[in-house]
């Protein structure tokens, strides 16, 4: 553990807000969002591309959302979000979300206060972290993930898929949709690694498997998808060995 | 020259203030009360009216028999909620309201220091005018002084806030009876060149039965009034009230207090016709008052020129009567006898015949009432306007409050020259943004298990918000906020409601806006670009949240400006 005083934000729904009789920690400061809901997931990593070491988001306790399914929304971008961290080797418990309601006999002040005590006890600080190439391509990745139309669009359309049928006729159960989440998730944060990766400098399979940790065979089957998405391309031989370089998305 | 005048315009409301005869703006004072802020609370109502306190303790609040909660679990306690607001408003200090500079010269005469005649006086006063307000009794406040009994309707809270109103600058003149020390004629000749007509009906109904002159007969109005005066009422051991609305449980309990051993309530029809409160019926039986369901009276029978028994018929229902009530039919040979001392008549109330000027009279009610325009209060007499009681029979404080402000956008056209029907129709769509009511979840109060009730019961209700602040708080959380934004503080500066706003050159069409909008405030349009409906939007951005392309924005709270705020202190530090 180091010895430093961690930074954390702290989103907080309008509506489950008291403002009265909170005290925080000095390093923690709090933002107030309309809905918890509001709060898009490329914000909070964000957050983290800043410097701070965690992030909490307090919404109003289920099933009191003032804009009726608001803290759902919050509930499953925070589960992705936790994934992506995973993913990066950071920790999950670096975002929590908790639910707090004005009649609460726990205050705000204190949900805070004991994460802080937790957040204390990781590894290291992001700040310190902030100079580390591969947590600045890691976090890249996840917010170029989240920016990312298909992710964005099973996100707001969990509900119509798990609850109601689609076009077919056919129904998605919730476990099947989180292991097509997980999937995605999977495959999106590799993409966006190589892609991150690649629009810095060209970037051969091989120096790719090795910055990712994958297969190169793994790696090829990624490109070849990503090429034709026109995300990445041939950029030039390095004697027998081809490199790619990442294409600019507009 | 903007006038307060919420029945004027068609407008799309909430299910609380369309059902609101002086069309409170309920959402609004709910909403703020959310956050605490009763002071401000307070003020909303008093814009729409100058009785809050008054009505969070008597009003039989319409507003929470219409809520949108009822539909998924119970009505929110508006009127419990009005009544802590102007209760911690009141106790915090008197307030003052803001002076109105006198800017119309002509002056305007308010007979009846009612509710209707106040309210009135208390609309015009606020558009500048000079207003007068003639009293026949000792203190204005009509029956809200002195028929609603103290322990229903504190006096000081009476008095506070008709002291608010008198500090807009009304004068109230007290001990001036109509058809007596002023007449219309009169007062036109004093120069006023408006008048309002609110004198209510004072007189009680008579049982028209055999028996009714006996000592120990004293109608419920008469009763009432009396008691409010201090003056030495005496009741018997055994009280029977004829009748079944609320001065008839008013007048029950007050015996009861004065130290009737037995107070029974005899009404004819059955107790889902009561016109009382319900809850005001379930404190009176708490209070230990015995209601006996389809009975009539048929005779008084006295002995020595007083009171000693009460005949009755039992009563079936029958058809239903142009009331929409079913008639009660007497059962024959069904006739049986109470034992009483006193008996008190509450059937209803009637204008007293000599106070209604000629010339003004209704020929189509039975009842001696003022004819008046329904749209504009305006009666026969050029420049007379008349409402509240007086001209609909008796009926409640919120709907002679409704009459008042009516009555004073009248008088303000037509002293300025305006064409007073232009645009009266009151022309109110219902609203609410909830679709699929399976949505909405349950939030029962956290003290006690789902009710099954549709309300909650006013005195339980204002026991549990009055417990801490967190239950007023979480009280006004369950409002769903029906109407549409714009209904609520829009051009207040208490107002915070973002606006969500669609980039159209980002726009693909994909649809996930309008999935998870909870309102279905965003859908596409022909052109499959996202449409922002802003009556239905409130802004909380989940739509900005999850746009695929990032084309919706929020207008004030952008994702930068979010961002901006929660590192906006750690920079420093």
């Amino acid at each position: 553990m180091e010895n430093r005083e961690p930074k954390i934000v702290c989103f907080v729904c309008n509506f489950a807000f008291c403002q009265d009789e909170i005290e925080l920690p000095d390093n923690v400061n709090v933002a107030r969002v309309n809905c918890i809901g509001r709060l898009d997931p490329v914000t909070v990593v964000e957050m983290f591309e800043k410097g701070i070491d965690a992030v909490m988001l307090a919404g109003c306790k289920p099933p009191d959302c003032h804009f009726v399914e608001g803290n759902a929304q919050a509930e499953l971008a925070v589960r992705l979000l936790k994934k992506f961290l995973l993913l990066a080797g950071l920790e999950p418990n670096r975002i929590k979300l908790v639910w707090y309601s004005p009649v609460e006999e726990e205050n705000l002040g204190d949900c805070v206060s004991k994460y802080y005590e937790a957040v204390k006890g990781f590894s290291n600080s992001l700040e310190s972290k902030q100079q580390q190439p591969e947590f600045v391509v890691n976090l890249s990745a996840i917010k170029n993930a989240f920016s990312n139309f298909q992710l964005r669009v099973l996100l707001g359309r969990e509900k119509e898929l798990t609850e109601e049928v689609n076009v077919y006729g056919e129904k998605l159960s919730q476990g099947e949709f989180d292991t097509l989440l997980d999937d995605i998730v999977k495959t999106e944060f590799i993409r966006q690694k190589i892609y991150v990766l690649a629009r810095c400098v060209p970037m051969s399979i091989k120096g790719l498997s090795e910055s990712t940790n994958l297969k190169s065979a793994e790696v090829l089957g990624h490109i070849v998808n990503m090429r034709r998405k026109n995300l990445i391309a041939f950029d030039h031989l390095e004697g027998q060995t081809p490199f790619y370089k990442a294409l600019e998305v507009n | 020259m903007p006038i307060n005048n919420n029945t004027q315009v068609k407008r799309r409301l909430p299910p609380c203030r369309s059902a609101c005869p002086a069309r409170v703006n309920v959402q609004a004072y709910v909403s703020l009360l959310q956050r605490g802020k009763y002071k401000e609370a307070v003020e909303i109502i008093r814009n729409d009216m100058p009785f809050p306190a008054i009505c969070g303790r008597v009003c039989f609040s319409p507003c929470e028999d219409a809520c949108a909660r009822t539909n998924v679990d119970q009505a929110v306690a508006i009127r419990a909620l009005k009544k802590l607001a102007a209760d911690v408003e009141r106790e915090s200090g008197r307030v003052k309201p803001k002076a109105v500079p006198e800017k119309q010269r002509e002056r305007v005469a308010v007979i009846g220091g009612g509710p209707a005649g106040l309210t009135a006086a208390y609309e015009l006063a606020k558009l500048g005018y000079p207003v007068t307000v003639f009293e026949r009794m000792a203190e204005p406040g009509g029956m809200m002084r002195y028929c609603i009994p103290d322990f229903r309707l504190e006096r000081f809270v009476v008095k506070n806030e008709i002291a608010y109103i008198r500090d807009l600058g009304i004068e109230i003149k007290t001990g001036v009876e109509f058809g007596k020390d002023i007449t219309l004629d009169s007062l036109q000749k004093e120069g006023y060149k408006a008048i309002f007509l609110a004198i209510g009906t004072q007189q009680g109904m008579k049982l028209n039965i055999l028996g009714e002159d006996l000592n120990g007969v004293i109608n419920a109005v008469d009763f009432l009034r009396d008691v409010a005066l201090e003056k030495d009422v005496k009741v018997g051991k055994r009280v029977t009230v004829i009748g079944g609305g609320n001065s008839a449980i008013d007048a029950a309990r007050t015996s009861k207090r004065l130290g009737a051993e037995k107070a029974i309530v005899l009404y004819r029809r059955s107790r889902e016709e009561m016109p009382a409160l319900s809850s005001e019926v379930e404190e009176a039986e708490k209070e230990g008052v015995e209601f006996h369901f389809l009975v009539a009276p048929k005779q008084i029978i006295g002995e020595n020129g007083k009171v000693k028994a009460v005949e009755c018929a039992r009563m079936r229902l029958g058809e239903p009567d142009e009331s929409g009530r079913r008639r009660p039919v007497p059962i024959s040979f069904s006739e049986h006898q109470y034992e009483v001392d006193t008996v008190i008549p509450a059937l209803g109330q009637v204008a007293e015949i000599a106070s209604v000027p000629p010339g003004l009279s209704n020929k189509e009610t039975k009842m001696p009432l003022v004819a008046v325009d329904p749209l504009t209060l305006e009666t026969a007499i050029l420049g007379v306007f008349a409402g509240g009681d007086i001209t609909s029979g008796p009926a409640s404080i919120i709907e002679a409050v409704g009459a008042g402000k009516k009555a004073a956008v009248s008088i303000h056209l037509y002293l300025t020259g305006q064409d007073i029907h232009e645009g009266r129709e009151d022309g109110v769509e219902e609203t609410t943004w909830i679709r699929n009511w399976g949505y909405v979840q349950k939030k029962d109060r956290r003290y006690k298990p789902a009710l099954e009730k549709p309300r909650l019961g006013f005195d339980e209700a204002s026991d549990y918000l009055e417990r801490t602040e967190r239950n007023a708080k979480f009280e006004a959380l369950r409002c769903l906020g029906c109407g549409p934004c714009a209904e609520c503080l829009a051009n207040t500066d208490l107002c915070e409601v973002d606006k969500a706003i669609v980039d159209e050159a980002l726009c693909i069409g994909c649809n996930v806006c309008a999935v998870v909008c909870p309102f279905g405030a965003v859908k596409k349009d022909e052109s499959n670009i996202a449409k922002v409906n802003e009556d239905l939007c409130k802004g909380c951005g989940i739509c900005a949240a999850r746009c695929p392309t990032r084309a919706i924005t929020m207008k004030k709270l952008t994702d930068e400006r979010i961002a901006s705020l929660a590192l906006a202190t750690l920079k420093e530090k």
